[in-house]
C-alpha cells in the first residue's frame, strides 16, 4: 500500500506544478479544479501512511521507528505525525487542503486574482512537497521487517498530544494562504479594502487553530512534564508564538486596510511575514542548531533545505514586495490619535514582542559564533517581553473607544486614573491576607481592566441591552477575545506570583501540609497498563471538611525503555492541587517516596482564556452583512 | 578520598528534598533555581530537570541561601565553576549583554518615535479628516 502512497504523493507533486503555471498564468477554472485534485490525491497519500501506522506494517521503516504493536489504537493513529517524516505529510496535506479550501470558497469579481492565489499556493506546495519526498520521505520500506517496532517517544503518547499537531499545523500552514494571497496581491499590484475584506477570514482561520494547537502544548507540558510550569520559553514553543504574534498583529492591521483603505504596505507586509515565521519555527525544530527539550527530530542536512526554502520564498515575496511598495499609497487620512493609530501601537508593540521572541531565541547561538557563550531563559523574557505586552494591554481598554480618523486624547486621563485606582486596589487588599507584591497587583489589575475594559466598550457600543444581541458578531468576537485575553492575564500572574511549591518525601501513613492543605500517603501500588507498568501512589489531600485522593504515576514503557511522570490534578476552582511522583529511596529499610507538590492558584484561568482568545477570532470569521463597495 | 565523596554526596541527596524552613529564604532559592540551567540536560533550569545534578544544583543552591549567601554571590559561585553558560538570566556587563538587554527597548523607542514623527510633520487640515465611530464604521464613506 505504501508503494501506492509514495506514487500518489508524486502525482500531487506533478499536479502542484500544473496548478502553479496555470494559475499564475491566470485560468482560475483550471487552477481551481487541479487544487481540488491534489487535496483529494494527497488525502489518499497520508491514508495509506496511517494505513500502516495502524496495522503496524513494519516493513515501512517510518512504522518500525516509530510504533509498537502493544501501543493504544489512538496513538498508532495520532503517532502517523508523531515524527517528522509523517508530520511533514500532514504538513503537505494541510497545505492542499487550504488550496482546495480556497478554490472552493474564493468566489470574488476577480477570477485572475483568484487563479494566481491558486497558483502561489501551488508553488509553496511544491516546495513541501519535493521536500517531503526527496529529503523526509515516509514511504521508505525496509529489506527485512522487524518483528517489533521501536516505540512512540512516550511522552507523546497522550490524548493533548495527539491532537496538537494536526492544530499547530493547520496555524502553520494556514498562513501560507495568506502568504499565497498577498503574493498574488503584489504580483497584481493591487492590494486594497477588497483584498483586506478577502484575506481576513483566511488570516483568522490560521489564527484560530494555532491558538488551540499552543494552548493544547501548553497545557500537555503542564501535567506531563511534572514541574508544574505551563511555559518555559523554550526555542520550539517561541517558534510557535512568534507567527501567533504576527497572526495577532496582522489581524489588527488588516481591519485598517479594510475599513479605512490604509496601511496597505504594512498590512501585507505581515502577512508575508506570518507565513515565514512559521517556516522558520519548523526550521529552528528540526535543524538541532538550538538544543531544546521538545526537539524530537533533527538533522543538520533538512536544517539547511529548510533554511534554503525559507530564504528562496523569503525573498521572492520581499522581491515582490520591493517592487509593488511605492504603488502601495493611499487610503483615508489620520491623526496620531485615532482609531488607526490606536492599531498601529498594538502592531508596534506585537512587533517589537516578536523581535523580542526572536532576539532571545537567536542571540545565544550568533553569540556562540563570535565565541560567546550565554544562555537566555524565563528571566529575560520576564523583564523584556512582558512589560512590553503589559504597556500594550493597559493601553487596550482606553484606545479601543478610540474613533477612525481622529479621536480625543482627553479621554486619557480619565481612563489612567481609572487604571492607577485599580493598581492601588489590589496592592491594598495585597497587605492583608492575600500577600500579593506591587507588581503581582498590577498585573491582577491588568486582567481586570482588560476584562472590566472589554465589556465597557461592547456596552458603550450597544448603549441598550436590547441592542446587544444585534452587534454584529465580530464585535463581539473581538470582545471575547479581549475578555479572554484579561483572563488569560489573571491565570498568568497568579499562577506565578501565588504558586506553592515543595518537595515532600514520605513513608506510607506520613503526612505533610502545603498552603493549608494536607497530603497524607495512603499507599503505593504496583499497576499495569496496555503497553507499560507504574507505580502509582494515592495520596489523601484534605483541608478543613474537604476530602480529595489524588493518584500520580511513574510509569516505565518497556518498549522505549523511558519513564513518564503522569501528574494527579484536581482543580479546587479556585486552584489546581498538582502532584508529581518521584523517585523512591530506601531510608532505614523503610520505602520512601519523594514527591513534587504544587498548589497553583487560578491556573485553569491560564488555558480558558487561551480558548476565549481563539473562540473569540473564530466569531470575527462570521463575515458582515453589508458588503464594502469600493 | 573516594568514600568521601560519596558521603558528601549522599548528604546532598538528602539535603536536595528538604525544602528550607524559612519561607522567605525558600522563596529566593526557587526564584535562583528559574535563573541556574542545569549543566547536563536540554535548555532546562535546574527547578525543571528530574536529573541527579539539578537535584544537587538545588541543593546547594538551598545551601548556600541558607548560609546568607547573597543572589549576586550565588550566581557568581555558578559562573566560576560552569562559565557563563549556566545564567538564564545573561550579565549586561559586556556589549553582547547589553546589547540583548536594550534592543527591544531601543526598537521599541525608536520605532515609536518614527511613528509619532511621520504623523506630525504631515499637515493635515483640520477639515479633511472626519472623526467616524467604530459603530458607524459600516456606513462605507470611500
Amino acid at each position: 500500500m505504501i508503494e501506492i502512497g509514495h506514487f500518489l504523493a508524486f502525482l500531487t507533486l506533478t499536479l502542484s506544478v500544473l496548478v502553479a503555471f496555470v494559475g499564475l498564468r491566470g485560468n482560475r477554472a483550471l487552477a481551481g479544479q487541479l487544487s481540488i485534485a491534489a487535496f483529494v490525491l494527497m488525502t489518499l497519500s497520508f491514508l495509506t501512511i496511517v494505513q500502516a501506522f495502524v496495522r503496524s506494517d513494519f516493513s515501512v521503516e517510518l512504522v518500525a521507528n516509530n510504533s509498537h504493536t502493544m501501543k493504544p489504537m489512538l496513538y498508532k493513529f495520532a503517532g502517523t505525525w508523531g515524527n517528522h517524516e509523517g508530520s511533514m505529510a500532514l504538513w503537505c496535506l494541510v497545505m492542499a487542503g487550504f488550496g482546495a479550501a480556497g478554490a472552493y470558497w474564493l468566489r470574488s469579481d476577480r477570477p485572475v486574482f483568484e487563479a494566481r492565489v491558486l497558483g502561489v499556493q501551488g508553488l509553496l506546495g511544491v516546495g513541501a512537497l519535493a521536500y517531503l519526498l526527496f529529503a523526509s520521505s515516509p514511504f521508505t520500506r525496509l529489506d527485512t521487517a522487524p518483528l517489533q517496532g521501536s516505540d512512540l517517544n512516550p511522552l507523546l503518547q497522550d490524548p493533548a498530544l495527539a491532537a496538537h499537531p494536526p492544530m499547530l499545523y493547520l496555524g502553520y500552514v494556514g498562513y501560507s494562504f495568506v502568504f499565497a494571497l498577498a503574493a498574488a496581491a503584489l504580483i497584481e499590484g493591487r492590494v486594497d479594502r477588497q483584498w483586506a475584506k478577502i484575506v481576513r477570514p483566511w488570516a483568522l482561520a490560521a489564527f484560530v487553530p494555532l491558538t488551540f494547537g499552543i494552548a493544547l502544548g501548553s497545557y500537555w507540558a503542564y501535567y506531563e512534564l511534572g514541574w508544574g510550569g505551563w511555559w518555559f520559553w523554550d526555542p520550539v514553543e517561541n517558534a510557535s508564538l512568534m507567527p501567533w504574534l504576527i497572526g495577532a498583529a496582522f489581524m489588527h492591521s488588516v481591519t485598517v486596510t479594510e475599513k479605512r483603505g490604509s496601511l496597505r504596505s504594512w498590512t501585507v507586509l505581515l502577512a508575508v511575514a506570518a507565513f515565514c515565521f512559521s517556516i522558520l519555527g519548523a526550521f529552528l525544530v528540526r535543524s538541532g542548531l538550538l538544543t531544546s527539550v521538545h526537539a524530537f527530530a533533527v538533522d543538520p542536512l533538512r536544517g539547511s533545505l529548510l533554511l534554503t526554502g525559507l530564504l528562496i520564498y523569503g525573498s521572492f515575496a520581499l522581491g515582490l514586495f520591493a517592487w509593488r511598495a511605492p504603488t502601495l499609497k493611499g487610503g483615508l487620512d489620520h491623526y496620531l490619535a485615532s482609531r488607526e493609530g490606536a492599531l498601529i501601537g498594538n502592531n508596534l508593540a506585537l512587533g517589537v514582542a516578536t523581535l523580542t521572541v526572536l532576539l532571545g531565541t537567536l542571540f545565544p547561538l550568533i553569540a556562540e559564533a563570535f565565541g560567546q557563550v550565554m544562555s537566555v531563559g524565563e528571566p529575560y523574557f520576564n523583564l523584556t517581553f512582558t512589560p512590553i505586552m503589559a504597556l500594550a494591554l493597559i493601553a487596550l481598554p482606553v484606545v479601543q473607544a478610540w474613533s477612525w480618523g481622529r479621536a480625543d486624547w482627553a479621554s486619557l486621563w480619565k481612563w489612567g486614573a481609572g487604571f492607577v485606582g485599580v493598581v492601588a486596589f489590589f496592592w491594598l487588599i495585597g497587605f492583608g491576607v492575600f500577600d500579593i507584591p506591587l507588581l503581582a497587583g498590577v498585573g491582577f489589575a491588568i486582567g481586570v481592566w482588560l476584562i472590566y475594559g472589554a465589556g465597557f466598550e461592547i456596552w458603550r457600543r450597544a448603549k441598550t441591552a436590547q441592542r446587544l444581541f444585534k452587534l454584529p458578531v465580530r464585535v463581539w468576537g473581538m470582545t471575547v477575545s479581549h475578555i479572554g485575553l484579561g483572563v488569560f492575564v489573571l491565570g498568568a500572574v497568579g499562577e506565578t506570583s501565588l504558586r506553592s511549591h515543595t518537595t515532600l518525601a514520605l513513608e506510607q501513613g506520613q503526612s505533610a501540609e502545603l498552603a493549608n492543605w494536607t497530603f497524607t500517603l495512603d499507599r503505593v501500588d504496583p499497576i499495569e497498563g496496555p503497553n507499560w507498568y507504574a507505580d502509582r501512589a494515592s495520596l489523601i489531600v484534605e483541608r478543613g471538611n474537604e476530602q480529595i485522593r489524588l493518584e500520580p504515576e511513574k510509569r516505565i514503557y518497556p518498549a522505549a525503555r523511558m519513564p513518564t511522570t503522569e501528574t494527579a490534578i484536581h482543580s479546587t476552582g479556585a486552584a489546581d492541587l498538582y502532584v508529581a511522583l518521584g523517585d523512591k529511596r530506601i531510608v532505614d529499610g523503610t520505602p520512601r517516596w519523594t514527591f513534587e507538590v504544587f498548589v497553583k492558584p487560578l491556573v485553569d484561568f491560564i488555558y480558558f482564556g487561551s480558548l476565549l482568545v481563539g473562540l473569540g477570532a473564530a466569531m470575527a470569521m462570521v463575515g458582515r452583512r453589508k458588503k464594502v463597495s469600493e | 578520598m573516594k568514600i568521601a565523596l560519596l558521603v558528601a554526596g549522599l548528604a546532598l541527596l538528602q539535603a536536595g528534598g528538604a525544602t528550607l524552613d524559612d519561607p522567605d529564604e525558600e522563596r529566593r532559592a526557587q526564584m535562583l533555581m528559574r535563573e541556574i540551567r542545569c549543566v547536563a540536560c536540554e535548555n532546562e533550569p535546574v527547578s525543571q530537570s528530574a536529573s541527579d545534578i539539578a537535584g544537587d544544583m538545588r541543593a546547594q543552591i538551598r545551601d548556600m541561601v541558607a548560609e546568607g549567601k547573597s543572589d549576586r554571590e550565588i550566581r557568581a559561585w555558578f559562573v566560576d565553576r560552569y562559565g557563563e553558560f549556566v545564567l538564564f538570566r545573561p550579565k549586561a556587563d559586556n556589549p553582547w549583554g547589553w546589547t540583548l538587554w536594550t534592543l527591544p527597548f531601543v526598537v521599541l523607542g525608536v520605532a515609536g518615535a518614527g511613528i509619532v514623527m511621520s504623523r506630525n510633520t504631515r499637515s493635515l487640515r483640520e477639515d479633511t479628516v472626519v472623526a467616524v465611530p467604530p459603530d458607524h464604521e459600516d456606513d462605507n464613506r470611500l
